[in-house]
């Protein structure tokens, strides 16, 4: 599903964010990115998702090479990715129905499949009963959970998230994660970030530890040390 | 194509939602590209109104030559060769006194102590004439000195040449024409350079103030074409908008102000040229043509500069 071939990532200012990255991940795997703050954590998941290319090296995602990919493919290389962020990056002016349809919108799915496709993905996510409710009106728990949906409506392959229970209290983040579960039973590929040891340890997935650019250690069913 | 269909539908109605949504900035760029677009085509109307009343005073310059009773044909030939040798001549017709007279009575009907005075003269009275018309103003004085050339002095009695103050008249309203040419070119290309300015700083606006949307909207996947969209129809509402209201002002002018003088002869032609519906059409279309290319090059700019497509 991902492959990274030796893949380097040279900042002109900030120097090496990674040093020749070498990994593969299965379709349907979990797994779970750990690593101190500035580790490289992020450029990984900026790669993937082509919003930075590598210095070298080679990256497969999904039968695309990035390599040959132009950059008017971009668009729909992202549809195949779902992406979660700390922050949520949810619309403040959008309530929870219209963030999850404008995702389907920008990729010109029709409004009956939308209105179809909306329920289903907020019932994946325990949102039913929300759809009219703001941003500003959710705890973080319910405006991450809204974020997966939006990430999840399109039914990409993957999902991304990027410490996505960062800014939330444990119950939150286990109600996040269980979702994240939920969706990876359901066939896609989760790689998640995150700094909580609690849940790395919980999890018993597949933890890739990261440090200083490098990939120090990558075990099934490991733990965050 | 439905999906298509589907997306410009949401790149309009979303176009549109943005135009609304910063109501001061969306007046203020529309209020100075009304501005402009009105200097604009109030130009146009006033240079084909100048130009139109000067052809059509024009027409009345002639340069009347009276003949001598002894000029022979021949002679008459050789004069009228020698005037149709300058090109600004347009045309040179032979008056013979019985034209004359006939013309005479025509013009007079109303005045028939005139024309009873002048059959007491006698039929012999008016002389045959050459009526010389021009189509350049500039060259009246060169055409009206041939016949007084001494080759002419038995044939030729007198010359008359238009009208000293119709002259002066063409001459200011030339002047005039130039000027407004001049200066409308002038003020339309600053005016359209300020509504540019604001336009690209109210689409650089919309994009600062939807930053985030726009980074989602590349993240999860966009097309660089739906990003661009709403702005370009944003801009193309100021452009419509501001077109039919600049319009409205010039033909709300033009009917308010030429019907005053349209019953002038040098008027007529050019007031219903104006007010044909076709013409109304062509100017109302002309405006919003205008204003939407204006809108959508400086949004274009303002997306270069501040959208950063380029980097995905």
């Amino acid at each position: 599903m991902i492959l990274l071939d030796r893949v380097t990532k040279n900042y002109n200012k900030r120097g090496t964010a990674l040093k020749s990255i070498t990994l593969h991940v299965e379709p349907k795997e979990f797994v779970i990115i750990v690593g101190p703050s500035g580790a490289g954590k992020s450029t990984l998941l900026k790669l993937l998702t082509r919003e930075e290319k590598p210095t070298s090296g080679k990256i497969i995602v999904g039968g695309i090479d990035y390599e040959t990919l132009k950059d008017r493919k971009i668009p729909l290389l992202r549809r195949k990715i779902g992406v979660v962020f700390q922050d949520f990056k949810l619309l403040a002016n959008k309530n929870v129905y219209e963030n999850v349809s404008f995702a389907l919108e920008v990729v010109g799915m029709g409004n009956k499949e939308i209105s179809k496709t909306i329920p289903k993905v907020l019932d994946i996510v325990g949102l039913t009963g929300k759809e009219l409710s703001y941003p500003s009106e959710l705890s973080g728990g319910e405006r991450q959970r809204v974020a997966i949906a939006r990430a999840i409506a399109r039914q990409p392959k993957i999902l991304i998230a990027d410490e996505p229970t960062g800014n939330l209290d444990a119950d939150h983040a286990w109600d996040v994660i269980r979702v994240l579960e939920k969706i990876n039973k359901y066939g896609t590929t989760v790689i998640l970030t995150t700094h909580n040891q609690d849940i790395v340890n919980k999890l018993k997935r597949r933890v890739i530890t990261i440090r200083d650019g490098q990939v120090v250690s990558d075990k099934a069913g490991g733990k965050y040390k | 194509m439905g999906r298509r269909l589907t997306g410009f539908r949401r790149v309009t109605i979303s176009g549109i939602k943005n135009f609304f949504r910063n109501s001061w900035l969306t007046i203020a760029a529309t209020a100075v590209m009304v501005v402009s677009l009105t200097i604009i085509s109030s130009a146009v109307v006033l240079n084909v109104t100048a130009k139109n009343a000067i052809s059509e005073i024009s027409k009345n310059l002639q340069i009347s030559i009276y003949l001598k009773d002894a000029a022979s044909q021949g002679q008459i030939t050789q004069l009228t060769q020698d005037l149709k040798s300058n090109k600004s001549v347009a045309s040179v017709t032979y008056v013979s006194k019985a034209e004359a007279q006939k013309q005479f009575n025509q013009t007079f009907k109303s005045d028939p102590t005139l024309v009873a005075g002048l059959q007491i003269l006698g039929t012999n009275t008016l002389p045959a004439s050459l009526e010389v018309s021009l189509t350049d103003l500039g060259q009246i004085t060169r055409v009206g000195a041939v016949p007084s050339e001494s080759k002419y002095e038995n044939i030729v009695d007198s010359v008359t040449i238009g009208k000293t103050d119709v002259k002066k008249t063409i001459a200011r309203a030339a002047s005039a024409q130039h000027f407004i040419t001049l200066a409308s070119i002038i003020m339309a290309v600053i005016f359209a350079l300020v509504s540019m300015l604001i336009i690209f700083n109210t689409i650089r606006m919309a994009i600062f103030t939807r930053a985030d949307e726009i980074k989602i909207m590349k993240l999860i996947g966009a097309t660089p074409t739906f990003i661009r969209g709403p702005f370009l129809i944003e801009a193309s509402m100021y452009g419509l908008i501001a077109g039919l209201i600049s319009s409205g002002i010039v033909i709300a002018g033009i009917f308010s102000l030429g019907i005053k003088i349209s019953n002038q002869a040098e008027f007529t032609a050019t007031y219903d040229f104006f007010t044909s519906a076709r013409i109304i059409a062509a100017m109302v279309g002309g405006s919003i043509i205008v204003g939407i290319f204006v809108g959508v090059f400086s949004s274009l700019l303002a997306m270069k500069k501040h959208l950063r497509l380029k980097t995905w």
